[in-house]
């Protein structure tokens, strides 16, 4: 008898670390009990700081980056991003017009972007010797932290699905696969201090774009 | 060569323009500068420059810009509104996270300068206006007043979509003072500023800035003026101390009236000695010498008349091979005194107090164990001195008693044994079997009115008494008798009560049952072994009560005692009853005497006997 029950608690821990390692699940899956659901508040409030976290470490990273590196006359004229050719808005009033499925498509956009050539950038950073350490550290942080991003925003956008704010984003997840298909035949630019400058600047895009997506859905907190 | 020179003379000329030019003042224009450019609300910018040397003439100002990743160039749309030396940039013409190449260009009629290109992203470059309503009041709550400072974001500021996030930032200083304090509000538009000073005069400034950008300027400070107050906490802190002084006051003063009466209280003196004739004085005074003399009761120790009659233990044997030893206590110096101080001092009494007198047995002939005890000095009361003549056998008559004076001493004792060949044993608890000789039993301890009756048999153990007056020969029969006896015996030693000393000085003396339980029987006379003096008479014999309880036979130990003691006494005293020796311990004792008087405590009190 005792046995018994030691082998049906041993299959129990064994299904329950099974279920756990399978696919990440969503957060609160309909209807599932005992899940506590995050307030689309609060999951705003993780995106907008972690958009704000990782804009402080491409600042960071870009001034360091100058000291090093002269900016070419030249370049400074033909700067050019690899994400140019996503259609952003470039002031406050084409931003409000849009719509949040299109804000949000945006913001994944960009950050669906960024995902490869900051990788990139942090493991090229550590074969070179000179590089600081800690410049290295920032470039990895910065890294994981477009990962991040992307999954909380997604994790917004299914929220905001959830609640009837928006509807369907297009297609959801091939949606997502799309952009990683155009992002990856880019050649992406070995100049750095340029990398830095245009992640700088499409993180502020992406913080500027969370915050009038949060305050326009939620305009209560702190708006 | 010389034919034509064409060049040469134009180069002159030329040389010689510019070379005179410069007297005359004019120049092309030095080359402006573009200062900086600021985006109130990150929708609008403004740039201004700084003109150089205009060269003397008048000059102008241009400004161009272009985009980033486009080669048009655009001039400025706006030389207005910003002012002297600026270009207002409007929400049509602003785009943001888009790089603006802007250059100034001088120019004059002799010439241009163009001014160093500055990149500017408009994103970068935010500078809120100052916050605006500054407004500062005066609050209270419990721990007292407090600065209350609320303001307004600045209008231009978009803060409501999410645009804009300000952060604010506010300073405060007494008017007086140098150094500010500063203190971050974050994004909430009011802040309270604690425990400011009374009376004092403040000002308050706040700014703000975008999540990143620049700090907007300093509002115009706000002044405000702090009432005066007592804080609630100091005022009550300063009752306290003002009562507890007075009460600290008046508390000395009362001590300082009080001040015996206190000493006494705290310190209580402490009791002196309760000594007859102890002088503090003469202690304070230092002299040992004249205390202690005035501690000496004169006429103690009693002199040498009664020296040998001191009785120091009493020896009873008896037929039976049982000898036994009274132990009798001397009074010290305050038994002496008189009766009347018997019953409140206690000193020396001891001895008399004790029911039990111990009695030791004492086996003549083997001397190895000769342990005389002399418990203290026995003091047998006596009579008075009128009823003495003959000093070794005091009798009371009168009822007052004296002390006797030890006849047990140490130095008596080895006389004895002298005397004795076969020496005296003395061993502890040993109920002396005594010969009761006479019929008078009185106690007399712890009955003063019953002290009259006190008989000393001077020799009962006497005779031993006897023997330093009277020297040999009942020693003798002691000796003798208890010799044959006592051999054989093993030494058992037990406690006798002594009851009464009758006329020849004979020890009357109860035995006791058993010594280990003397104890319990103290309270029950009738019951007891102990021997109660009942009496002494004038020939200091001290007369024992014979016990009426069925356990003690008094009589036979008496006669056995006695009849060893001193059969000279036996024969002496035939109107008294003679107790048979044979009898052990238990034997009930026969018919008490009529005029016994049991009392309460059989023991020979000594200090009623006193004279």
């Amino acid at each position: 008898m005792l046995e018994m029950s030691k082998t049906v608690s041993w299959l129990t821990l064994l299904c329950v670390s099974v279920t756990v390692r399978g696919a990440p699940a969503p957060i609160c899956p309909h209807g599932h009990p005992g899940c506590q659901a995050i307030s689309l508040a609060d999951l705003f409030d993780r995106v907008i700081q972690h958009s704000s976290r990782m804009h402080g470490l491409s600042s960071d990273l870009h001034s360091e980056f100058e000291q090093y590196f002269i900016p070419n006359k030249i370049q400074i004229g033909t700067r050019r991003c690899h994400t140019s050719n996503i259609v952003t808005p470039n002031g406050k009033e084409n931003a409000t017009k849009l719509a949040e499925e299109e804000l949000t498509e945006v913001i994944l956009k960009l950050l669906m972007a960024w995902g490869e050539p900051l990788a990139q950038f942090h493991e090229s950073m550590t074969q070179h010797a000179d590089y600081n350490i800690y410049s290295s550290n920032k470039a990895l942080e910065m890294s994981d932290m477009v990962y991040e991003l992307r999954n909380g925003v997604q994790k917004v956008a299914e929220k905001m699905q959830l609640l009837g704010i928006i509807s369907n984003l297009l297609n959801g997840q091939d949606f997502l696969e799309g952009l990683d298909a155009v992002d990856s035949s880019e050649i992406f630019s070995v100049d750095y201090p340029n990398l830095l400058h245009c992640f700088r600047r499409d993180s502020d895009k992406i913080q500027s774009y969370l915050k009038i997506l949060k305050c326009r859905i939620l305009p209560e907190n702190g708006c | 060569m010389g034919i034509s020179s064409g060049p040469k003379p134009f180069l002159t000329v030329g040389v010689l323009f510019i070379l005179l030019s410069p007297a005359t003042g004019f120049s092309a224009p030095g080359r402006p500068r573009v200062i900086n450019c600021r985006s109130p609300e990150k929708e609008t910018f403004t740039c201004w420059w700084e003109p150089g040397d205009d060269g003397g003439l008048p000059t102008t100002y241009a400004l161009y810009y272009r985009l980033e990743g486009s080669e048009t160039i655009y001039e400025c749309p706006d030389y207005k509104t910003a002012g002297e030396n600026s270009c207002f940039f409007s929400k049509n013409d602003t785009s943001l996270w888009v790089d603006y190449n802007i250059s100034v260009v001088a120019s004059n009629d002799m010439g241009k300068s163009v001014s160093e290109p500055v990149e500017v992203d408009v994103v970068y470059i935010v500078q809120p206006n100052t916050p605006e309503s500054v407004m500062v009041s005066v609050l209270e709550d419990n721990h007292g007043p407090y600065l209350r400072v609320d303001w307004e974001k600045p209008q231009s500021a978009d803060t409501r979509s999410g645009w804009i996030t300000l952060v604010y930032q506010l300073r405060v200083k007494q008017a007086k003072d140098e150094t500010w304090e500063e203190y971050d509000a974050g994004m909430q538009k009011y802040y309270n500023v604690f425990s400011p000073h009374s009376g004092k005069e403040y000002m308050v400034q706040v700014r703000c800035k975008p999540d990143h950008g620049f700090w907007s300027e300093w509002t115009t400070p706000v002044y405000i003026q702090m009432p005066d107050y007592m804080p609630k906490v100091r005022s009550m802190w300063i009752m306290v101390a003002v009562i507890s002084a007075f009460l600290i006051l008046l508390f000395a003063w009362t001590m300082n009236v009080k001040q015996n009466s206190v000493k006494h209280c705290l310190l209580p003196p402490v009791p002196g000695p309760k000594i007859q004739g102890f002088d503090q004085q003469l202690l304070k005074n230092g002299k040992s010498e004249e205390m202690f003399n005035a501690l000496v009761i004169p006429g103690f120790p009693p002199t040498s008349t009664y020296e040998d009659l001191l009785v120091e233990y009493l020896e009873v044997y008896d037929d039976e091979k049982r000898e036994l030893v009274l132990n009798e206590k001397n009074l010290i110096e305050g038994s002496m005194k008189s009766k009347s101080t018997s019953s409140d001092n206690d000193s020396g009494r001891g001895s008399c107090d004790s029911r039990t007198l111990l009695m030791e047995k004492c086996v003549d002939e083997s001397g190895t164990e000769q342990e005389l005890s002399q418990y203290g000095e026995a003091s047998w009361a006596s009579s008075d001195s009128e009823g003495r003549d003959n000093p070794a056998s005091p009798g009371l008559e009168d009822g007052k008693v004296q002390m006797w004076p030890s006849v047990f001493s140490s130095p008596q004792s080895h006389n004895f044994q002298q005397q004795h060949p076969g020496g005296l044993r003395a061993s502890h608890h040993s109920v002396p079997e005594i010969s009761c000789v006479s019929p008078q039993v009185q106690t007399c301890c712890g009955q003063q009115d019953q002290l009259e009756g006190f008989q000393f048999s001077k020799p009962g153990l006497y005779r031993y008494a006897q023997m330093y007056s009277m020297d040999t020969i009942e020693c003798k029969h002691v000796a003798q008798e208890p010799q044959s006896q006592s051999q054989s015996q093993s030494q058992s030693a037990e406690y006798v009560e002594v009851q009464t000393v009758n006329q020849e000085n004979v020890l009357l003396v109860t035995p006791l049952s058993n010594p280990e339980g003397p104890n319990p029987e103290l309270s029950d006379f009738s019951g007891e072994d102990y021997s109660k003096v009942r009496d002494v008479t004038s020939d200091n014999v001290l007369l024992l009560q014979r016990d009426l309880s069925v356990s003690q036979f008094v009589g036979d130990y008496c006669q056995d005692q006695i009849g060893q003691v001193d059969p000279c006494f036996l024969q002496q005293q035939q109107q008294e009853q003679t107790c048979k020796l044979n009898a052990h311990l238990h034997h009930p004792a026969s018919a008490l005497q009529e005029d016994m008087r049991l009392a309460g405590n059989g023991y020979v009190d000594t200090t009623m006997m006193m004279s």
